[in-house]
């Protein structure tokens, strides 16, 4: 109590300095202010520290180690070198070997190729999932009979495990008996059964087509949210300037989601640069390498060839990507935003 | 113990007895006694594949013998990193599956131990055919685990769509195959009529490649397991064929990225293929499940392998014996029941042989006659015993660099195969990719 309220006069009172004049009164003051603060800051910091010590444990301690990882050379069976334990837990220290694991996944053309596969994905999948949750969000934002089962059902696809997803959509696409296959020969439009992965060009466009329908809901939700929060004045002033649907969205919506649109484009980016799953049931990274993402070739170099030095060092080389995706989407959305 | 994994709980009654009955044996000195002649508790993990099976035998292991095994899966994909992580961390799974390419590695790094020295090894190994036998064994030469099935390729075929297309026998010879098919592409009997496993797995396209090409007597790799497909020119045969055989259309595209070979055979089940290759068991599926595949009951029939020799590629799966267990004396007895003859009427081997149509290390199965009638619903059991007798195995899966030799090769072939890539540089790809690893 007293640290919450240093000027109490009976506190005041007990201190030789209570008499004296102005400074001296506002240095106690002042020496009774930062004690306070310390002292919250102590009873803060004791509060929280449970919570800290497992966020430690469980993400930055598997976070500094898998750093270790991607510049050491890894035995998952043979680890040279000596262990640390923490909390119970024996952590390898393994053989260090420098940058040696990020030269040879930087100067392997399998790398590049991948890269490259993945950047045309992101964009992609971005672009398409950006704009059709937004497309949807609008829909859904207006008011029509039924909207309610309209956005219940929008979360199905989203709320439906990934790998689920994959075994659906081969399902529906199979060559054989896939359901869409047997639609489309039925309406006449294809005069045999198609087969969606014997390109790989084609096969990647179509795990960006499954991973926006899956994706696409969260988008449209988050951009529901927003737009549910702009006020319904600004509209109602803008009908009465005669402005248009066009003209409404490009003044008032659009800037009013520049918050919300800058959390899709991070949650948009990463997902799309981390997606595995939907890779490792539909097409294991085939044909030949032509739908191998980076993360793929990472997976697979770490565990199915064991190679987790390298393994590692290739996921990290995206985590670099992300980050520096997230600080251009920042400046060029949200800085001038928050300028403003 | 019974009750509660059973059921997952236990009743204050229960709970009563059992205390009453431990005090009485810990005052007795009873306690110590009956801890020393209980059997101990062993942990049992195999990969998802009928688990009501295992456990049922598990079970009446358990019954019959006074053992306490708890049996437990793990999905198939990161079955065995799953095993090594947890033996990393200090778990010690007393039993466990091991796909035949992680046997070397892990008795190398001493996971698993030899069972040369355990009581009834040497009958064991006597049982067993000697090709499986080699498959079993480290490149020591010691054996470092029991048999669970041998995989065996096969070619079958669908003999419906055969006589439709006006052939009386199926072909016996790759070329009379591939003219069959061309012909039954032309008379648009069927749009793809051959279904070569070229799926991207390692059950698929390279055991394929191997079975290929030990059809045509060809060395793929030589006695100590460099890769030599460039001083064989069979293999080179090989591969231009399979180059043909998709150039003319004749093999369907989604074949590149089915997720298994489970998955592929199933694709036989729509009876649109007329020739299919694929492992053995899997015919008992296609040729019998009546719910499933159209080609049941027996209109999908095996046919000997065609080819210079007509060898095709087995390789043997496998129970482990972890080398860290505390209780080798009841892990051994498990072994032996699981993977051996323990029960003395091959209990474990008839249950997978009936209900899943696995084939087996030990000849002497196949002449049990409820093994010899279940055969008889799906498959012509002399023909698949030919098969099996000209079956070959390849001791490169004991090499470190195999796992990553084999994943990457497949993506060379397909290529070589979609891209119409030339066989030659296809092989120089391949050679290279063994010379980096190796």
């Amino acid at each position: 109590m007293t640290a919450l309220d240093p000027g109490r006069p009976d506190d005041l009172a007990l201190q030789p300095e209570a008499s004296a004049s102005g400074p001296a009164r506002t240095r106690w003051f002042a020496r009774k202010n930062r004690q306070a603060v310390q002292s919250e800051g102590w009873f803060a910091a004791a509060l929280v520290s449970p919570a800290l010590l497992v966020i430690l444990l469980i993400v930055f301690l598997p976070l500094v180690y898998s750093v270790w990882l991607s510049f050491a050379e890894v035995d998952l069976l043979r680890p040279g070198g000596t262990a640390i334990t923490i909390f119970g837990m024996r952590l390898p220290l393994y053989r260090f070997t420098g940058l040696a694991n990020y030269s040879k996944v930087l100067s392997d053309p399998l790398y590049w190729q991948a890269l490259l596969r993945t950047v045309y994905f992101v964009a992609l999948f971005v672009i398409e999932a950006v704009v059709i949750g937004f497309a949807m969000a609008l829909v859904l934002n207006a008011h029509f009979a039924g909207r309610g089962l309209m956005r219940a059902m929008l979360l199905v696809p989203w709320s439906m495990s990934r790998i689920a997803v994959g075994i659906l959509w081969l399902g529906m696409l199979d060559a054989d008996f896939g359901a869409i296959n047997g639609i489309l020969y039925r309406l006449g439009l294809i005069d045999h059964y198609l087969s969606f992965f014997s390109d790989g060009f084609t096969a990647l466009n179509v795990l960006i087509v499954v991973y926006v329908w899956n994706q696409a809901p969260f988008a449209t939700i988050l951009f529901l949210a927003g737009l549910q929060s702009i006020p319904q004045d600004l509209y109602h002033a803008a009908s009465v300037d005669g402005a248009g649907f066009w003209r409404k969205l490009w003044h008032i919506t659009l800037p009013s989601l520049r918050p919300m649109m800058f959390l899709v484009l991070v949650l948009a980016t990463v997902n799309g640069f981390l997606m595995l799953d939907l890779i490792y049931v539909m097409t294991s990274g085939g044909p030949g390498n032509d739908t191998t993402t980076v993360t793929w070739l990472g997976y697979r170099t770490a565990f199915s060839f064991f190679k987790f030095g390298p393994g590692t060092a290739i996921l990290f080389t995206l985590t670099l990507i992300c980050v520096a995706l997230t600080v251009i989407y920042h400046r060029l959305i949200l800085s001038r935003f928050q300028s403003e | 113990m019974e009750t509660l994994s059973r059921t997952g709980s236990i009743n204050r009654r229960q709970l009563m007895a059992g205390a009453g009955a431990l005090s009485a044996a810990t005052l007795s000195g009873a306690g110590r006694f009956g801890a020393a002649q209980a059997a101990a508790p062993i942990n049992f993990v195999g990969w998802t594949f009928r688990p009501d099976m295992v456990q049922g035998y598990v079970d009446f292991y358990n019954k019959t013998y006074g053992e306490t095994v708890s049996y437990s899966t793990l999905p198939w994909p990161q079955f065995h990193q799953t095993l090594e992580s947890r033996a990393f961390a200090g778990d010690i799974v007393d039993v466990m599956y091991c796909f035949h390419t992680f046997r070397e590695r892990w008795a190398q790094t001493g996971l698993i131990r030899a069972l040369d020295d355990l009581p009834g090894a040497d009958e064991l190994k006597r049982a067993m055919m000697p090709a499986n036998l080699e498959s079993l064994l480290s490149k020591e030469g010691k054996l470092i685990a029991l048999p669970y099935f041998v995989n065996l390729y096969i070619l079958m075929h669908n003999e419906p769509m055969l006589q439709q297309g006006g052939f009386d026998k199926p072909a016996a010879s790759f070329d009379e195959l591939v003219e069959q098919c061309v012909k039954l592409k032309k008379d648009k009997i069927a749009e793809y009529p051959y279904l070569p496993n070229w799926n991207p797995t390692i059950t698929g396209t390279t055991p394929q490649f191997l079975t290929d090409c030990f059809a045509e007597g060809a060395t793929v790799f030589d006695a100590k397991n460099k890769l030599v497909i460039d001083q064989d020119p069979a293999v080179a045969q090989v591969l231009e064929r399979w180059k043909k055989v998709y150039a003319l259309g004749l093999v369907t595209p989604e074949i590149f990225t089915k997720p298994s070979s489970t998955d592929v055979h199933r694709m036989m089940f729509t009876g649109r293929y007329a020739y299919h290759s694929n492992i053995s068991n899997y015919l008992q599926t296609i040729a019998s499940d009546t719910k499933e595949s159209l080609l049941a009951p027996k209109k999908a029939k095996m046919t000997p392998y065609p080819g210079k020799v007509g060898s095709t590629y087995m390789w043997t799966d496998s129970y482990v014996l972890n080398a860290n267990t505390k209780s080798i004396e009841s892990a051994w007895k498990l072994m032996q029941f699981v993977g051996g003859n323990l029960h003395k009427d091959w209990y474990v081997q008839q249950q997978w042989a009936i209900g899943s149509g696995l084939d087996n290390v030990y000849p002497d199965l196949y002449k049990e006659p409820a093994v010899v009638a279940s055969y008889a619903n799906w498959v012509d059991l002399p023909t698949l015993r030919a098969q099996y007798d000209k079956g070959k195995v390849s001791g490169a899966f004991k090499e470190q660099w195999y796992p990553e030799y084999d994943a990457r090769s497949v993506t060379i072939l397909h290529d070589m195969i979609r891209k119409n890539l030339s066989v030659a540089e296809t092989i120089k790809a391949l050679v290279a990719l063994h010379k980096s690893l190796a």
